[in-house]
C-alpha cells in the first residue's frame, strides 16, 4: 500500500467516528436551545428579586411567585375556569366526534353521503371571525362559558381522525354482532367503543391542548374578567403588568413567570406518559385521509 | 389490470367486475360537475351583488339587491334552494339538482318583479319603490342601472343546468349492460325501509347536525353583512362599497394581505426545511436511550400555547435588566445597547420565525421519522457494500423516499396560509404594525380595537380572506391528488 492510500483510509475511518459524536452535539446543542428557556422562566419563578440577568440558579429563592398564583381570588379563579372548560369541552368533544364517526362509517345509510360533504365543506370555506361572533351575540352566548366550549367541541378534522380509527375495525365483527342480535347502539356501546380505547385516548388529549391552550375565543367571545381563562389572564399578567399587588416584596416578574410554569405544569406532567398517543394521533391523520 | 374492490386480475378492457360487479375503468369524467358547480356558486354569489345600482360609480352604495325587498324569507329561500342543489351536485345526483336550481330561479324572477324595494336612507328609515319605478324614474331623481346581480344570475343558470342536463343525457344513453343489483353489496331494500333500518344513526348524527349548523352554517350565512352597513345593529344594504372601499382605498388592508403571505409562506418553508434535517439527523442517532430524550425534548413546545410561548420569549428578550438575551449580548460586547428584538421593525419579522421553527419543528418532525423508519435497511446495506458514502446514501435513498412527505407536508400547510392569526397576535404590537398585522389581526383590531366599527367592513375583509383561503384548499387538494393520488379533504 502507497502512503497515500493510507493517509486515504485514515481519513475514512476518522470520518465514519467522528459524525455520530458531531450528530450528538448537534443534539444536546438543539436540546438546550429548547430548554434553555423553559429552565430560565422555572429560575426565574422562585427568584424574590428583580435583576435576574443571567442567573441560571435562583439567587433569593422563595416559593412566593407560585404563593401568589395559589391564594390570590384573580389567579386562581382562572385556573378553575381553564380546568371546567377543558374538562366538559373534552368530554363533549369525544361524544361528538365518535357519534358523527360511528355514522359516516355507516356506507349503506341513506344520506350518508350528503352528512359527509356537509362536513367535508365547513373544511373548505370559513364563515369568518365577525359573522361566527355575531351567531355568539345572536344566541345571547357571549360572556358565558358556553361561547368558548361548543364552538370548538365540534372538530372536523378530529371527527375524520376518528373515522379513520373505526374503519379499521374489521366488517366481520359489525355483522357478527348484528347476527348475535346487537341494536346499533349496542354495537356502538359493546364492540366499537372497547376497541377504540387508543383513539379515545390520542384525540381526547388533543381535544384537552386545544381547550386548554384556547386563547383566540376566550379573548374574542368572553370580556367578563370573572370568567377569564388562565391563558388570558397569563396574557394580561406579561403584556399590561395586570397583577394583584403583594406585600411580601416579591417582583411582579417573579409571579410572571410562576404563573407561565403553571400554565405548562398540566401537560408537561401527562405528556411524557402519553407521548406515544400524541404520536399516534399525527400518524393516523396523515397516514390515512 | 385489478379490481379496485376485490383485488382479482381482470380481463383486458373490462367495464365490470366479473367477481364483484363494481365498475371499472375510466371514471366519470367530473369536468361537467365542475361546470355546474360553479354555476350555481355564481348564483349563491349573485344574491348578494346588487340588483339595480345608481349609475353614479361615486354612489357605488346607493343599491337595492335581494336584501332589500319587503320579504326577507325570499333571500333564505333562494339561498337554501342554492346549498342543496350544491350538495346534490356534490354526492353526484345532478338528475335532482336540476330541481332546486329552477326554484331558486323562480324565487329570484318572482322576488325582483312582484316585490317592493327598501331604499334606505339610515338605520330605520326606508321608502318603498317598485322595479319599474327604480328604472324609469329613479328613487331621487337619480338614474339607476341594472348592477352586476343580473349577469351572474343569467351566467349561473345558463351553466348549472346546462351541466346538470349533460347529466341526463348520460342518463338515457347508458352503457353499462349490469343489471344495477350487481353493482351494490347491499340488500336492495327499498329506501323507506333502509331509512327506518338506520333510525337511530340518525338521532345519533343529530347533535353533530345541529352544531354544524349552527357553528359553521350560519357564520357562513353570515358572509351577507359583507354588503350591509353593520354599526351594532339593524344592518343596511349598500352594495359593494365596503369592495370597493377595501380595494381602492386602503393601503392597511393590502399591507395585511402582503404580511400573511409572507409571513406564513416564509415560516413554512423555514419549518418544513428544519423539520427535515432535524430528522434525518435523528434517525441517524444510534444510542435509543439518547434518541428518545432529544424526541420527548423536542416534541415538547407544541404542547405549550402561544400565550405561554409569547411569554417566556418576551420575559427572556426583554430589555431591561431582567432579559436573559440581552445581558448575554451586551456583556460578551456584541452589542451596545439592548435590542428590542419584538418591538423593532427591523428585528420583529427574524424574531417572529425563530419563535415558529422554536415551538413547531420538533413537532413536525413526527411525519418524517415515520417515513425514514419506513425505508428499508437493505437499501443502506446494499448501497454500503457498493461503496456509497453517508452523503451518497443521503442524497440516492433518503431523500428520494422521503420526497413524497416533504410534498404532503408542504400542500397540507399551504392550505392554512390565510389562517394564520394567534401566533402573530401574541406577538404583535403596535410599534411593529407594519411587518406583523396580517388579515385576521387587522379585522380582530378593527372590530374590537375601540369605538363603534363596521362589523360590514370587517366581514368584507374577512370573506376576502375566507375566499382566497378556499381557493388555497381547492387548489392544494388538486395538487395533492395529482402527487399522492387522493385529496386532503
Amino acid at each position: 500500500m502507497s502512503k497515500e492510500q493510507v493517509v486515504v483510509m485514515n481519513k475514512k475511518k476518522k470520518k465514519v467516528k467522528i459524525f455520530p459524536i458531531v450528530n450528538a452535539i448537534i443534539f444536546i446543542l438543539i436540546s438546550l436551545m429548547i430548554m434553555l428557556p423553559i429552565w430560565k422562566v422555572i429560575v426565574d419563578s422562585f427568584d424574590k428579586t428583580a435583576g435576574y440577568g443571567m442567573n441560571f440558579w435562583p439567587q433569593h429563592f422563595t416559593f412566593g411567585g407560585y404563593g401568589e398564583v395559589v391564594s390570590k381570588v384573580a389567579l386562581y379563579r382562572p385556573f378553575i375556569i381553564s380546568c371546567i372548560v377543558t374538562i366538559a369541552g373534552t368530554f363533549l368533544g369525544l361524544l361528538l366526534a365518535t357519534l358523527g364517526a360511528y355514522v359516516l362509517i355507516q356506507w349503506e345509510m341513506p344520506g350518508r353521503n350528503f352528512f359527509a360533504y356537509m362536513l367535508l365543506f365547513t373544511m373548505i370555506f370559513d364563515g369568518g371571525m365577525i359573522p361566527k361572533y355575531l351567531v355568539m351575540k345572536n344566541l345571547h352566548l357571549l360572556n358565558t362559558l358556553w361561547s368558548v366550549i361548543l364552538p370548538l367541541s365540534i372538530n372536523v378534522y378530529n371527527l375524520v381522525l376518528m373515522r379513520n380509527f373505526f374503519e379499521g375495525i374489521p366488517e366481520a365483527l359489525f355483522e357478527a354482532a348484528e347476527i348475535d342480535g346487537c341494536s346499533p347502539m349496542g354495537t356502538f356501546f359493546r364492540i366499537v367503543l372497547p376497541l377504540s380505547k387508543a383513539a379515545l385516548a390520542s384525540i381526547g388529549l388533543m381535544f384537552a391542548v386545544q381547550f386548554w391552550n384556547d386563547y383566540t375565543n376566550f379573548k374574542i367571545y368572553v370580556t367578563d374578567n370573572k370568567l377569564f381563562n388562565f391563558q388570558i389572564k397569563l396574557r394580561n399578567m406579561v403584556m399590561d403588568n395586570d397583577i394583584p399587588n403583594n406585600a411580601d416584596g416579591i417582583d411582579p416578574n417573579t409571579i410572571s413567570n410562576a404563573a407561565v410554569i403553571v400554565a405548562i405544569l398540566p401537560f408537561a406532567i401527562i405528556y411524557p406518559f402519553c407521548q406515544n398517543y400524541f404520536v399516534q394521533g399525527v400518524n393516523i391523520g396523515a397516514v390515512k385521509e | 389490470m385489478q379490481c379496485k374492490s376485490c383485488n382479482t386480475e381482470l380481463p383486458k378492457h373490462a367495464k365490470v367486475c366479473p367477481k364483484c360487479g363494481a365498475q371499472v375503468g375510466k371514471k366519470k369524467s367530473d369536468n361537467i360537475m365542475v361546470v355546474a358547480i360553479v354555476g350555481l356558486v355564481m348564483l349563491f354569489i349573485a344574491g348578494m351583488l346588487p340588483f339595480v345600482q345608481n349609475a353614479d360609480v361615486e354612489m357605488i352604495s346607493d343599491a337595492y339587491s335581494f336584501m332589500n325587498i319587503d320579504v326577507p324569507a325570499m333571500w333564505y329561500l333562494y339561498m337554501l334552494a342554492l346549498i342543496v342543489a350544491i350538495v346534490l351536485v356534490a354526492i353526484k345526483n345532478e338528475k335532482l339538482s336540476i330541481i332546486p336550481t329552477c326554484i331558486a330561479g323562480v324565487i329570484y324572477v318572482v322576488s325582483f318583479l312582484a316585490m317592493n324595494f327598501r331604499g334606505y336612507t339610515g338605520r330605520k328609515s326606508f321608502t318603498l319603490h317598485t322595479l319599474t319605478d327604480l328604472l324609469s324614474n329613479g328613487a331621487n331623481g337619480e338614474s339607476y342601472k341594472i348592477g352586476l346581480s343580473v349577469f351572474f344570475v343569467v351566467i349561473g343558470l345558463i351553466l348549472a343546468i346546462a351541466g346538470c342536463f349533460f347529466d341526463i343525457l348520460k342518463y338515457f344513453k347508458k352503457e353499462s349492460t349490469v343489471d344495477a343489483k350487481y353493482l351494490t353489496n347491499s340488500i336492495n331494500k327499498n329506501i323507506w325501509a333502509k331509512i327506518y333500518y338506520y333510525r337511530w344513526f340518525y338521532v345519533m348524527f343529530l347533535p353533530v347536525f345541529i352544531m354544524i349548523l349552527l357553528f359553521n352554517y350560519w357564520p357562513m350565512m353570515g358572509c351577507r353583512y359583507a354588503f350591509t352597513k353593520y354599526i351594532i345593529r339593524d344592518p343596511y344594504y349598500v352594495g359593494l362599497k365596503h369592495f370597493h372601499q377595501m380595494f381602492t382605498n386602503d393601503t392597511f388592508f393590502w399591507l395585511a394581505f402582503r404580511n400573511t403571505l409572507i409571513l406564513s409562506i416564509v415560516k413554512l418553508i423555514l419549518n418544513t426545511g428544519a423539520a427535515v434535517i432535524i430528522s434525518l439527523l435523528l434517525n441517524e442517532l444510534t444510542n435509543m436511550a439518547f434518541k428518545k430524550t432529544v424526541q420527548t425534548i423536542v416534541y415538547l413546545p407544541h404542547f405549550m400555547s402561544w400565550v405561554v410561548v409569547a411569554s417566556i420569549f418576551r420575559l427572556i428578550l426583554s430589555v431591561n435588566g431582567s432579559g436573559m438575551v440581552n445581558q448575554l449580548l451586551t456583556s460578551a460586547h456584541l452589542i451596545k445597547e439592548p435590542i428590542f428584538f419584538l418591538g423593532d421593525v427591523k428585528y420583529w419579522r427574524g424574531t417572529f420565525f425563530f419563535i415558529n421553527v422554536w415551538k413547531d419543528t420538533g413537532w413536525s418532525t413526527i411525519l418524517f421519522l415515520a417515513t425514514l423508519s419506513g425505508i428499508s435497511p437493505d437499501l443502506y446495506e446494499a448501497a454500503q457494500i457498493d461503496g456509497a458514502n453517508r452523503w451518497k446514501r443521503l442524497l440516492y435513498i433518503t431523500l428520494p423516499a422521503l420526497a413524497n412527505t416533504i410534498i404532503t407536508v408542504f400542500i397540507l400547510n399551504l392550505a392554512k396560509v390565510m389562517n394564520l392569526f394567534e401566533s402573530v397576535f401574541v406577538t404583535m404590537n403596535d410599534a411593529v404594525l407594519d411587518v406583523s398585522n396580517v388579515l385576521q389581526t387587522y379585522v380582530y383590531r378593527k372590530t374590537f380595537g375601540g369605538g363603534n366599527s363596521d362589523y360590514g367592513y370587517t366581514t368584507a375583509v374577512g370573506l376576502f380572506k375566507s375566499f382566497v383561503g378556499m381557493i388555497l384548499v381547492l387548489g392544494c387538494n388538486y395538487a395533492s391528488k395529482k402527487v399522492r393520488g387522493r385529496g386532503i379533504v
